[in-house]
């Protein structure tokens, strides 16, 4: 009788807190004995390439969400961004225009925070409403900037051997993007277990009022929360043209939302005050194995959209299911 | 003194009825410089150019009413408007065709109120991932194409104009507007909606049957944004999967702009109906000016920005006053 309970129990935590490594394994699993090609070199490679710009949104956008908060500027950041650091290459060099798009996204999200204090808005429906006016902006920006055309990396007449190396290098079997993940996920992950900072963003994203009257700085976390993400996406937008060789003002449509999507799949709960970046990793990985299964398998581009959908609308349905 | 008492009351009439107060700025603006704004055609093609916005706005005022949030309404309305032409074009008859896309939509607004309400979803990211989802399903639809429409009498219902000068299209918007207005108004179901948005657990104790009415206003909304999705299709004579991209968000930013709080129990039709004028006179006026395209994109997101500013802005100096 015991050990039946014990049974029970371990299954409930495995559906409740190993679901997406479930969920991976089998995937790679089954993937695997369907199409052999799933196994090459030559699609690992694709895939751990792929992980590049996503990753990035989605690990600055957990701590958007474990704060209780959510952003929708990312897309508009994002193409901004790309736009923006592709021209500057020419005048100020590769370094110079690197810096000057990190820059710009820590800025654009630092701007959002502003907004989002100055106007006292406290919850995540306020919040997405913000963000969303401010994507609307940022996008029209990198139209305006870009005159609307796309610029291709190959008629930059400066050396671009910075961005290539992010593009297509690597070093031993590691992608240069994936070396650049790993590096920013362990500095994260050091900033949200070991510093002060990174704790008070988990209790602000538990109670905004408890926390307020604890002496917790919650202004000062909203506005890093924010800032964080904003600088993530400049990193991933960087990546993403850097990959594609070509930077267009609309080259970030979608990623808001496949950020969400990696995010609450992984695992951290949208009401806030729970999570991890690794859980972030986790869900990512989901998201890009599961469209390179479906490319493999040949599904069309539509029924991918529409599974994203259906995954993301059934990972929060059981996200509020833990909570009750 | 009793300047002093005239202006505090305009400033709070100014920070009430925000949306009233930007179209008349609008409307004295466009005055001055020499354009075709203030023709009858213009006017009517300016109301015709948001009454489907308007039909999706009535349905989002009930449910934001009710403390929910809707953002599948652009999803549903694109789906509506594919599965009515697709119908036609099968050579089943025209209103059952629409009868079919109404009922896709309520079928999905029941879906999204048992999500959110006995599921206790966060709405807006749920309806969020619902459009998502929606989005694929016109697209897998569609093979992502434009699809015209076989039957000829289907792009009348829209386009035809009643005494050749008002469009069909405005005067659904307005009967939809008296329903909603009417529900909202006069009855048990619609002060019930008031009741929830404004205090959910009081509504509760009192009596009141809190989880079908909050379920109930997602279907209507489903209801409407079909509706709203039909009459697009109509107006285009053909169905495409790519319009509906920011239509929810547009919608909802519009319902704000009017008057109705996030937070649920404030808000009306008429304020909702003035809240999507600001965009569509916003829009108009940009057009006659000869406004480069991308810059109206940015006086367009520095209007919802500021705008859902003061609206938490007002919010939060009220919690700080309590």
């Amino acid at each position: 009788m015991r050990e039946r309970i014990n049974f029970k129990n371990v299954i409930q935590t495995v559906f409740r807190d190993y679901l997406v490594l479930a969920a991976i394994v089998l995937l790679v699993i089954i993937t695997s004995i369907v199409e052999p090609k799933f196994l090459t070199t030559g699609n690992l490679t694709n895939i751990m390439r792929q992980f590049g710009p996503l990753i990035m949104v989605a690990l600055g956008m957990t701590f958007v969400i474990i704060c209780g908060f959510i952003d929708l500027s990312v897309s508009g950041i994002l193409s901004l961004v790309a736009v923006v650091t592709i021209s500057l290459i020419e005048p100020l060099g590769q370094v110079g225009a690197l810096i000057v798009g990190m820059l710009l996204g820590t800025f654009c999200g630092y701007l959002n925070s502003v907004l989002i204090l100055a106007s006292g808005a406290m919850k995540q429906a306020e919040a997405l409403f913000i963000t969303y006016g401010m994507s609307t902006i940022y996008g029209a920006l990198a139209l305006i900037y870009s005159g609307g055309r796309t610029k291709q990396m190959s008629i930059v007449k400066a050396d671009t051997s910075i961005f290539s190396a992010i593009g297509t290098g690597t070093v031993g079997i590691l992608s240069v993007s994936f070396i650049m993940f790993l590096v920013c996920l362990l500095l994260l992950y050091i900033f949200q277990s070991k510093t002060y900072m990174g704790r008070t963003i988990y209790l602000t994203g538990g109670n905004k009022t408890a926390a307020e009257l604890a002496g917790i700085p919650i202004k000062r976390s909203i506005a890093l929360v924010y800032t964080i993400s904003g600088l993530m996406t400049a990193l991933g937008a960087i990546v993403l043209f850097s990959r594609v060789t070509a930077a267009s003002p609309v080259i970030g449509k979608g990623y808001e939302t496949n950020a969400i999507l990696a995010v609450v799949v992984g695992g951290t709960t949208l009401i806030g005050g729970n999570g991890s970046v690794l859980r972030t990793v986790l869900g990512t990985t989901l998201v890009i194995l599961m469209s390179n299964c479906l490319n493999l398998l040949g599904v069309s581009v539509y029924m991918q959209y529409m599974l994203k959908g259906a995954i993301l609308v059934l990972a929060i349905w059981l996200d509020s299911r833990k909570q009750l | 003194m009793k300047n002093i008492n005239i202006g505090k009351k305009l400033l709070n009439i100014a920070t009430k009825q925000k949306a009233v107060l930007a179209v008349i700025v609008i409307l004295v603006i466009m005055i001055f410089p020499k354009t075709n704004f203030y023709t009858a055609y213009n006017l009517f093609d300016m109301i015709k150019s948001v009454s489907i916005l308007m039909i999706l706005a009535y349905g989002v005022t009930l449910v934001l009413v009710a403390g929910g949030c809707d953002l599948s309404i652009g999803g549903i309305m694109i789906v509506a408007g594919i599965v009515a032409i697709k119908l036609m074009n099968a050579n089943i008859p025209m209103w059952i065709s629409i009868l079919a896309a109404l009922l896709v939509g309520a079928v999905v607004g029941a879906i999204n109120g048992y999500l959110v309400v006995y599921q206790n979803t966060e709405p807006f990211i749920i309806t969020l991932g619902m459009g998502m989802l929606l989005t694929g399903i016109a697209q897998q639809l569609t093979d992502a194409h434009p699809i015209p429409c076989n039957n000829p009498n289907f792009v009348k219902l829209a386009n035809d104009k009643l005494f050749n000068t008002i469009p069909n299209l405005v005067i659904v918007m307005i009967i939809v507007f008296f329903i909603i207005h009417y529900i909202l108004r006069y009855t048990s179901f619609g002060r019930n909606c008031y009741a929830i948005g404004g205090d959910y657990e009081v509504a509760k104790y009192s009596g009141i049957n809190v989880l079908p009415t909050k379920a109930m206003t997602f279907v209507i909304c489903g209801i409407t944004a079909a509706l709203g999705g039909v009459m697009l299709s109509s107006m285009l004579n053909s169905g495409s999967s790519t319009y509906g991209d920011t239509t929810a968000l547009v919608v909802n930013c519009g319902v704000v702009v009017g008057g109705t709080s996030f937070a649920g129990g404030i808000g009306s039709a008429p304020q909702s109906a003035i809240g999507l004028l600001v965009f569509g006179v916003l829009q108009n006026s940009m057009n006659m000016l000869g406004i480069d395209a991308y810059v109206q994109q940015i006086i367009q997101g520095i209007v919802i920005v500021t705008i859902i500013c003061l609206d938490c802005y007002g919010r939060k100096r009220k919690r700080e006053a309590v």
